[in-house]
């Protein structure tokens, strides 16, 4: 923290000089000048978030006017709400005995990486791909798939972003973290028939020509490949049976 | 709510004016009869040390009404343990409360005994001046909780300016107290009014005290004293204040005696037995013939090559441990090679220091950690990155993807070399995930991973191989401020705001034990180099030993005036060594449970300490940009533990900082935030330069 020079008393105004005569009172000596307006922003955002909830408190009772018991019940509430504090200690030392009375487990040797159960890893792919272009194939077993540029920084979670409808190929954005290796993931590829308005999940998602699935890249077994066949311009197909797959979509990852 | 069926063993209820002390000596004890006010002989000792606290438990959840809150201040929290109080009527306790001294006379009784310590004898007086601050601050928030603002605000003003300068911060804290309500989300205030603050003294010093409150007029301190102080009387000289204000500091006041009077192991395991190859370009000046393999005795626990158990050590399989795989062998083999190499140090040899300055980082650093064989440095930054360099010229390499890792051919010699990706290959990866500061990081042993912990309240688990995020564990839901693997791998432990620290195993995504009995923040967590137990520093000015196998404190150390910043073991496990932002570092000896050194010479937090690999010199590296080096043999030789010190609790701590210094370094301008002695004791230093 470097130290600050005080401002001169002429040109502060006098709420920064109250701060930063409380800053001094708490003992606090060394701060960047902006910690004065920080503190300054967040006091009048506090006190702003109390006093409107009094007035919903005090119109809700059907008071006149706000009151202190108002104010009292809108800082309880917050308090509850945003500035939670940790639990009590005797809290603590109860869970605690709970938790230290059972034995540690043995461990299991020659486990491999010792990790939690996936479900409570950050292991598993948070994308899933889904082509909604309708292309009736000519081969039923031709069918390609986005070339995946994982590894990109994204900060969306699990948007995929696909390019443009006309691209041959699609870049995925996915969570930084997310093993580069498909080598065991399944991923479902959907290759739906009809016009696309409210077809999948993600709706947003525009639609990808062709698919191609490469097999070396992926397991002979691990994908599963929907397609429905139906001619350009049937009706939507049974949206029981897309249901389904899109529950297969689920279990299967 | 009733508290029957809990046992207890002793308890102290102050009841209109009268004392009643229930004692049982008998330990779980099933039914607790509530005894009535009134009655009940008053035994005059406010639980003297000698009392059995056998198996206290935790009584049940505490009643809703605030009133009732106040019978629990009678409780006392040892490591886990609450003693329960006897809770008669409800009723009855509520109006006793109002009559245990009229507020209005708080001021008077004060200043009353401040006048009899003050004119007592010179060899008492500071004894006794160890009532003044627990009292004060007691006092002052049982007006401010029962809403007497003017009396609690007078009080204040009148006696806060008579009290230790190493209290100065709690009381500016108090200042800002001067309401209930402001005392209802500050926990650590909470805690303090509801625990019972020990103070140790001397048996003469403790005769003279009674003696004097017992008289008729001083009744209502006499309560005070005895319902918000424990007093742990030993036999003995009466300390100087010297040897007190070495020891007092803590928010808690001091550790009881029988808080440091469990056997703890602390004793290293035996290392497994290895045939080392000899390569002949190790061994310069070895004869020509082979040398019958055996493994050379290079750490001193291995000197005993005897099967005798080490009877301070742990079994082996006191807590599970994770079994040594081919890797783990390979690198112990390079690690006696190297210590084999190893320069011997002392005072007159001094080691070498490296300093890794972190440029750029605008003060954001915030963590460092360096692998055991010195060759990766990870920082946690406050941008809430995670960046692992590489400090020897070999790069960080992850491994390939799916697609390249079917083409490579997996029979080949070298195909631990081949899965790693050259393409990517860099000095410096960065780890995104965390959303908030990155306060601890620590590699496993098996450098296979990374833990970082951080503002957000996880605990994160990244590979080494991939450079990705793995786990996150969550449990403490308020920031976590330091994390370190076991050194075996496997368990890590965390501490944080919750006040608490966590020991995990990675493949559970819950803790396994919760450390509970803190009042304020954990700031620092460390293992023993057995494992088998975790030394947590806090922000209440104590450090707490805790056992892996079943949760239990079984040391408390007390003696810093600031939170506790850095912990380390020495190598043999005897020592700890810890470091706070009063400038001190403390040395205690673990199986005693006593301080047994104090070093004086630094001017600013104490962020870094290590012992060199052999343990003779101790490094301490602080925010007045200095590393300083100590030694370490001579501050651990020639201590007096013999029974009759121990049974006092402290020792006489020779005033002997000066001599100890070895050496005294400075950078221009970059705290020191880490300390690493490399295998062949190279002392690295590790800190972000600050433009100031």
């Amino acid at each position: 923290m470097e130290a600050t020079k005080m401002a001169s008393p002429k040109s502060a105004p006098k709420d920064a000089q109250v701060m930063a005569q409380i800053l001094k009172d708490m003992g606090i000596t060394e701060y960047e000048p902006r910690v004065i307006n920080q503190m300054l922003e967040f006091a009048y955002r506090y006190v702003t978030t109390i006093l409107e909830d009094a007035k919903i408190y005090s119109s809700h009772a059907k008071k006149s006017s706000v009151d202190a018991d108002d104010v009292r019940l809108a800082i309880q509430c917050r308090t509850d709400q945003s500035f939670t504090s940790p639990p009590p200690r005797d809290f603590l030392l109860d869970i605690a005995r709970q938790k230290n009375q059972t034995p540690l487990p043995l461990i299991k040797p020659y486990s491999g990486p010792r990790l939690p159960p996936d479900r409570y890893c950050l292991t598993a792919p948070n994308y899933r791909l889904k082509s909604l272009q309708k292309k009736v194939s000519s081969t039923a077993g031709r069918i390609t798939v986005p070339r995946l540029s994982v590894g990109a920084v994204s900060s969306r979670p699990s948007t995929p972003t696909l390019g443009t409808p006309s691209a041959q190929t699609v870049s995925v954005s996915a969570k930084v973290g997310a093993p580069v290796s498909l080598a065991g993931q399944r991923f479902t590829v959907q290759i739906p028939s009809s016009q696309p308005a409210g077809k999948s999940a993600t709706p947003t998602t525009p639609t990808v020509q062709n698919v191609l699935i490469n097999p070396s890249l992926i397991g002979p077994k691990n994908i599963l490949i929907t397609t429905n066949m139906v001619p350009p311009g049937a009706a939507d197909p049974n949206p029981l049976k897309r249901k389904h797959e899109d529950d297969d979509d689920y279990d299967a990852l | 709510e009733a508290l029957l069926g809990r046992g207890t063993s002793a308890a102290a209820v102050a009841i209109g004016g009268n004392v009643a002390t229930v004692a049982t000596s008998s330990p779980g004890v099933a039914a607790v009869a509530a005894v009535p006010p009134g009655k009940g002989e008053s035994r005059g000792d406010c639980g003297v040390g000698s009392s059995s606290w056998q198996e206290p438990r935790k009584a049940g959840s505490p009643v809703s009404s605030p009133s009732s809150k106040i019978t629990h201040s009678g409780d006392v929290s040892i490591g886990g343990a609450v003693v329960v109080e006897d809770q008669p009527d409800v009723s009855a306790v509520l109006s006793a409360y109002n009559q245990q001294g009229d507020p209005t006379l708080y001021e008077e009784y004060y200043s009353g005994l401040k006048h009899f310590i003050e004119c007592s004898l010179d060899c008492h007086r500071a004894e006794l001046s160890q009532l003044f601050y627990p009292l004060f601050v007691h006092m002052y928030l049982e007006l401010v909780y029962n809403q007497h603002e003017s009396e609690a605000k007078s009080f204040f003003e009148r006696f806060h300016g008579d009290q230790e300068c190493y209290y100065q911060d709690d009381l500016r804290v108090l200042s800002s107290l001067t309401k209930k309500e402001h005392m209802k989300g500050n926990e650590t205030m909470l805690d303090f009014r509801t625990s019972k603050f020990v103070l140790r003294i001397s048996r003469d010093s403790y005769q003279l005290l009674k003696r004097h409150l017992q008289e008729k007029q001083n009744n209502q301190i006499w309560n005070i004293v005895q319902e918000h102080l424990y007093i742990d009387i030993f036999d003995g000289m009466p300390r100087s204040k010297q040897q007190i204000d070495a020891m007092v500091g803590s928010l808690a006041g001091e550790a009881k005696r029988e808080a440091n009077k469990a056997k703890v192991f602390f004793g290293l395991l035996k290392e497994p037995e290895f045939d080392v190859p000899l390569d002949d370009e190790d061994e310069e000046g070895e004869n020509e013939e082979g040398k019958p393999k055996k493994k050379k005795p290079k750490k001193d626990n291995v000197g005993s090559k005897s099967k005798k158990q080490d009877p301070n050590a742990p079994p082996q399989n006191r807590i599970p441990l994770p079994e040594l795989k081919d890797s783990d062998k390979l690198d112990k083999v390079m690690n006696m090679k190297e210590a084999a190499r190893r320069v011997r140090l002392g005072p007159e040899c001094l080691p070498s220091i490296c300093f890794y300055t972190f440029l750029n980082a605008y003060q954001g650093l915030t963590a460092v950690d360096i692998t055991d064989d010195s060759s990766m440095i990870v920082g946690g930054f406050a941008d809430s990155t995670v960046r692992v360099w590489s400090v020897t010229p070999k790069k960080l390499r992850s491994v390939k993807t799916a697609a390249d890792l079917s083409l490579i051919d997996k029979e080949s010699d070298d195909v631990l070399e081949r899965i790693m990706d050259e393409k990517t290959a860099s000095e410096l990866k960065i780890l995104y995930g965390h959303s908030g500061p990155v306060y601890g990081t620590s590699f496993s042993p098996d450098r296979n991973y990374l833990l970082s912990c951080s503002e957000d309240g996880t605990v994160r688990l990244w590979s080494l191989q991939t450079f990705t995020c793995l786990v996150g564990y969550k449990g403490h839901n308020y920031p976590v401020w330091d994390t370190q693997f076991s050194p075996y791998g496997y368990y890590f432990v965390s501490g944080g705001h919750d006040r608490v620290a966590r020991l995990w195993a990675t493949d559970h995504y819950q803790p396994l034990r919760i450390f509970a009995g803190h009042l304020a923040d954990v700031t620092c967590t460390r293992f023993h180099p057995n494992s088998n137990y975790i030394a947590t520093g806090s922000a209440d000015r104590t450090i707490r030993l805790w056992d892996v196998l079943n949760g239990n404190c079984v040391r408390i150390f007390t003696g810093h005036k600031g939170p506790i910043h850095s912990l380390a073991f020495s190598p043999n496990g005897r020592f700890l060594a810890t470091g706070a932002t009063d400038g001190r570092v403390l040395l205690w000896d673990i199986g005693h449970g006593l301080m047994v050194g104090e070093l004086k010479g630094h001017t600013d937090t104490i962020y870094a300490l290590r012992f060199s690999r052999d343990g003779e010199i101790l490094a301490s590296g602080s925010m007045d940009n200095t590393v300083r080096l100590w030694d370490a043999v001579k501050a651990f030789e020639d201590l007096e533990t013999d029974d009759f010190t121990t049974a006092t609790g402290h020792i006489n701590l020779p005033e002997n900082s000066q001599d100890l210094l070895l050496g005294t370094y400075m950078t221009k301008s970059t705290p020191v935030v880490h300390l690493h002695f490399t295998r062949r004791n190279l002392l690295l230093a590790a800190g972000a330069y600050s433009s100031q």
